[in-house]
């Protein structure tokens, strides 16, 4: 039984490679997304390892709490502290280190930007074996006026030692001398965030940190039992300041890292899961085919005293091989990948740190597993169909054909996706997001059971058009469709996943671009906002911007904009500040209760109506509320809103704000203009913020612009890494019409035999690819709007507020499908149009 | 195993007769369409014998043969293989049987086309987990002369070739009973001729015990014994026959 297995795989090497290439990717994309985060994390773990190898110990403020992504936000501590430290005996040296915003400005004065990372600012340590930073050029900084520069943004920007930098701070910027190139670590920079680094008196004083640190280095001396030492310096520590090792201060650096890498690889995982599932649909469908074209073969084995289980297991050991090689082959490409991915990385100035690839066991295993287990479990259904075909079937002259009851399959398939439905509703009131991908999967499942239902009417009308069009060869293709509703709908299915993917992420998308930006002119009155160029929409800028704009001529009214995490109750959430002077002017609030500006000014907190409504909280209220800096504290609410776009759902004044947090970055500077939005007045604006050249002056609607393009670009990312899933959804349909161009060889050479010409066997195979096409793409954007709708109302407390259906883009999906349909016919067209007349007609 | 009343058991020493059909009825659909495909059919078939079957289109020789092969499942009746009443095997059971108690030769050949000629003659051992006897192997490789076309594929092969490849696989496992559907039905005469020489050959000299479906007097009257049917019923038998009385009686019957 193997060697008619294995001689039958090998005998089809075309089917075979076509089945496995649905495979071949989905792996690929699961070990490449492995291999990238493993070495990722093993180069940041040596780095992070390195760069306190030789800090035993690091005096710090308490976390009150720890922020998203593992960052804690800990007061600044005494300067006073270091010198107590440093009278301990066996301490051999200790430091104190501050850090902050420096973002520098390239020589062509527009400012250093970065695609996402920060532009850190901090104190150079003198003692060479405690610092993270190492001098590549030049000397360290020792004057007010000195600065040194990571050595990957001073040779990508043309910096040299001796230059003359312009570095944007928290209050004014200053142009600093470039006495020295720094490396971090060993790595160029740190993940593509820029560094300047000035000496210990000068970085306090620009970091608004005179007389304090935010942390204290300590070297121990040599052969210290480092347990009693720690012992020794906690007793001399003020009460909220702590110590902790070298060790520590890595591993949380590695971990709030690995988080991040956590996300990143969880994120593309879900898109490598999608691939493999599509992929699964279509191994599902070749399958199928191959055991109706071998109903025949197999039942003449069972006549020459197969068992039935021989015959399950030799469609199962067929997918096993197939699963096998196309893992091994995936395993291989992914590698591959990884490496790109990294040298893409590179090239886009995110220098990572060198280290070699990290090809773990698990990266292995979770392959093999995946890729062959996908391939088995998508076999399995074809291969029970394969032992239900009764041996007799080898002796009659006429295709038995093994059939399912499809009373049956509605059943089951009705019941799989009511099943998802709710499996769907409850993961996203919950929510719970595993619970939801096990929804959206049964309810693909459940819809391609129950599709073969709709296939005959639906190809029948979709392939009307076509028959009128091109006559009798658009006719026979859409007779080829109708003939097997169920084929049909097997090969439309994998599509019909994909296209309704993409449509869910098109619904979903151009509902939160609309909840974002369409009530923009409905959120706030400002003539222009302000916000930090580059970044990636996270850009910070300086405190000081606000007082530049307001010294600008014809500005009546700038409300700076703070963000920040704080505890609420026991929730961590999102605050948002605002200046409550001539606050109309700026912002469009209006209270549902209570009193706006008058309250800001008064310290009370506004919170929405959505907000009052869940937490049931009337104006008067007072709530318990925890900040990173300040501890405990009770906040009393002032009023209540009706929901702003921009304003998140608790808001306070700027002066309350910035009397809980430590020296925050603006997220926004709004400025109100006598004039309006005008060109003269967005010139005189530009010029009187020239030297900050990190910023972006916006007009309202510019603004709007700039936020949907930020949408679209991300699901642009969205679309990208969802195209895989089409493609492999293609491949399937090319897969099904290779086969049924082979198993119609004689229909075919009959067909010829009475004078069709080859261009019309084309045209005929077309028609069928186009019509499974659209039908697969018609289902699919319906679902997947229905999935979208359904994302968006789930989210609209996340304010998703507008639910919007973007027909245009899916009618464009529609169109692109039968274009797609048409290019996977083109090889199984041509190859029909080549057969033999003679040949086809004489075989059986 | 349960052998019914009215059979009565067969001495110890004589193995009885390879097969037996007692009052077959296989009957299709319901009501007022049904079809009787065998209506009462009780047929013997001796060791070391060579029976073919007649019959015009739609006579119910296929149903018998299937019934008798369990590969169908009569209405009513009994098929016994050898001692063994087969309507009382289940689907592993009639597996096994026609795996190791059965040999089957039919008229497309059905040999597996990514198989070479020997693995299909191994087929039925291989899904067995057996070894082949390769004397008995070499001797019936000779004996087709097919040695030099071992290695090829059936789509290699002559009509000819590939049925003496089938008759191979046929006799390689020394079944009980093999039944042969039409099995000169795609051959050219001179192929006929040389392959049912072969079958008479086996039930002569191995002791062969062979069940023929045909529908030509001339293959027919290489068997020991021709049994008609016509509407599901047997309607005549000969012995000895040949050519001449085996039309004769196909005259007589109407045909």
């Amino acid at each position: 039984m193997w060697k008619a297995t294995l001689k039958g795989l090998l005998a089809h090497k075309l089917r075979l490679a076509l089945t496995a290439v649905a495979i071949v990717l989905g792996v690929m994309f699961v070990s490449g997304t492995f291999v990238l985060t493993d070495t990722l994390h093993s180069t940041f773990t040596t780095l992070f390892n390195g760069i306190y190898q030789h800090v035993d110990f690091e005096v710090r403020g308490k976390a009150a709490f720890s922020g998203p992504a593992g960052s804690a936000v800990r007061s600044p501590i005494d300067q006073s502290i270091a010198q107590a430290v440093r009278k301990i005996p066996g301490v051999a040296d200790a430091v104190g280190t501050v850090t902050g915003y420096a973002q520098l400005v390239a020589t062509n004065g527009k400012a250093v930007t970065t695609s996402g990372a920060p532009t850190i600012g901090l104190s150079f340590n003198p003692v060479s074996q405690m610092s993270s930073l190492h001098i590549k050029s030049g000397s360290p900084p020792t004057s007010p006026n000195d600065v040194v520069i990571d050595a990957g943004t001073a040779t990508k920007y043309h910096f040299h030692v001796g230059h003359k930098v312009h570095v944007l701070l928290l209050g004014p910027p200053r142009t600093f001398t470039l006495t020295g190139i720094v490396t971090f670590g060993t790595a160029n920079n740190l993940a593509g965030a820029t560094i300047a680094a000035f000496d210990l008196p000068t970085a306090q004083t620009l970091f608004d940190r005179v007389g304090r640190y935010d942390a204290i280095d300590i070297l121990a001396k040599p052969g210290v039992n480092t347990a009693q030492l720690q012992r020794a310096i906690a007793r001399v520590l003020p009460p909220k300041v702590e110590v902790v090792t070298g060790q520590t201060v890595a591993n949380e650096a590695t971990n709030s890292i690995n988080q991040a890498l956590g996300f990143f690889s969880t994120a593309l995982l879900v898109f490598a899961f999608i691939s493999l599932f599509v992929g699964g649909f279509t191994i599902f469908n070749t399958f199928s085919i191959i055991v109706g074209q071998r109903t025949r073969e197999l039942a003449l084995l069972r006549v020459l005293g197969a068992s039935r289980r021989q015959v399950f297991r030799s469609v199962l050991a067929e997918a096993t091989i197939v699963g096998l090689v196309a893992s091994v082959v995936g395993l291989g490409l992914g590698v591959l990948a990884a490496v790109g991915l990294r040298a893409l990385l590179s090239a886009l100035g995110i220098s990572l740190p060198s280290g070699s690839l990290v090809f773990e066991l698990r990266t292995v295993i979770v392959a093999l597993l995946v890729g062959v287990g996908v391939t088995v479990v998508s076999a399995i259904s074809p291969a029970r169909r394969a032992v239900r075909i009764p041996p007799v079937a080898a002796l009659s002259e006429h295709d038995v054909v093994a059939t399912e009851s499809s009373r049956r399959r509605i059943i089951v398939g009705s019941a799989i996706a009511v099943l998802g439905v709710i499996a769907l509703a409850l993961g996203l009131t919950k929510p719970a997001i595993a619970l939801v991908g096990v929804g959206a999967v049964a309810i693909f499942i459940g819809i391609g059971m129950l599709a073969p239902l709709v296939a005959r009417p639906m190809a029948s009308v979709i392939g009307l058009p076509l028959a009128g069009l091109l006559g009798i060869p658009g006719k026979l293709g859409r007779e080829n469709s109708m003939r097997s509703p169920r084929r049909t709908a097997q090969t439309a299915a994998a599509l019909l996943v994909g296209l309704a993917l993409v449509s869910t992420i098109s619904v979903f998308g151009a509902s939160v671009s609309r909840s974002a930006t369409g009530s923009i002119d409905q959120a706030i009155s400002a003539s222009y906002i302000i916000t930090a160029a580059g970044g990636g929409g996270q850009g910070q800028f300086s405190a000081s911007t606000a007082g530049a704009a307001a010294r600008v001529p014809g500005v009546t009214a700038i409300s700076t904009v703070y963000t920040g995490e704080f505890k609420f109750r026991k929730d961590l959430s999102q605050l948002t500040a605002v200046s409550p002077n001539r606050l109309a002017q700026t912002i469009i609030l209006r209270m549902q209760n209570g009193s706006g500006a008058p309250a800001l000014t008064a310290g009370r907190l506004l919170v929405d109506t959505t907000t009052a409504t869940s937490d049931h909280l009337v104006v008067g209220s007072t709530v318990p509320a925890k900040f990173a800096l300040t501890g405990n504290t009770h906040m009393q609410v002032g009023g209540i809103f009706k929901p702003n776009s921009l304003l998140g759902s608790f808001l306070v004044s700027d002066k309350y704000f910035l009397s809980h947090f430590d020296n925050p970055l603006p997220v926004a500077v709004l400025v109100r203009s006598a004039a309006g939005a005008t060109a003269a007045g967005k010139a005189a604006l530009n010029a009187g913020l020239r030297a900050y050249p990190n910023l972006k002056i916006q007009t309202q609607a510019e603004f709007k612009a700039s936020q949907q393009k930020m949408v679209n670009q991300l699901l642009g990312l969205v679309y990208v890494l969802l195209a895989l899933a089409v493609l492999i959804a293609l491949i399937g349909i090319v897969n099904t019409l290779m086969l049924s161009v082979f198993e119609r060889t004689h229909e075919i050479g009959l067909l010829r035999a009475v004078g069709m010409r080859r261009r019309q066997v084309r045209a005929m195979i077309r028609s069928e690819a186009v019509i499974l096409s659209v039908f697969g793409a018609i289902i699919g954007v319906v679902v997947g709007t229905g999935l979208g709708i359904a994302f968006a109302a789930s989210l609209k407390q996340q304010g998703i507020t507008d639910i919007v259906v973007p027909f245009s883009s899916l009618i464009v999906f529609l169109v692109i499908a039968a274009l797609l349909g048409l290019a996977a016919a083109s090889w199984p067209a041509r190859r029909a149009a080549k057969l033999d007349v003679l040949a086809a007609i004489a075989s059986q | 195993m349960t052998v019914t009343d009215h059979v009565p058991p067969a001495a110890a020493a004589d193995p009885g007769p390879a097969a037996r059909a007692v009052d077959l009825v296989k009957t299709y659909g319901k009501g007022a369409t049904v079809v009787r495909a065998l209506d009462g059919v009780t047929a013997q078939f001796d060791r070391a014998s060579f029976t073919a079957i007649m019959g015009p289109s739609g006579s119910g020789k296929s149903t018998f043969v299937h019934c008798m092969a369990g590969l169908d499942v009569p209405t009513s009746g009994q098929v016994f293989v050898g001692q063994e009443a087969i309507d009382q095997l289940n689907d592993a059971g009639l597996t096994k049987l026609r795996r190791d108690r059965l040999g089957f030769v039919f008229q497309s050949f059905n040999l597996v086309p990514t198989l070479t000629a020997a693995e299909n003659i191994a087929l039925p051992a291989d899904l067995a987990g057996h070894k082949i006897d390769p004397a008995w192997f070499d001797f019936l490789v000779d004996q087709l002369g097919i040695r030099d076309r071992l290695t090829h594929r059936p789509t290699e092969l002559s009509g000819g070739q590939q049925q003496r490849v089938a008759c191979a696989r046929a006799l390689i496992g020394r079944p009980d009973l093999i039944f042969a559907d039409e099995p000169t039905g795609n051959l050219d005469s001179k192929s006929s001729g040389e392959l049912m020489a072969f079958l008479r050959r086996s039930v002569n000299e191995f002791g062969q015990s062979i069940v023929m479906v045909t529908h030509d007097p001339r293959g027919a009257a290489y068997a020991d014994r021709v049994i008609f049917l016509a509407d599901g019923k047997i309607v005549g038998g000969l012995t000895s026959p040949t050519a001449d009385s085996i039309l004769e009686q196909m005259k007589q019957l109407g045909n």
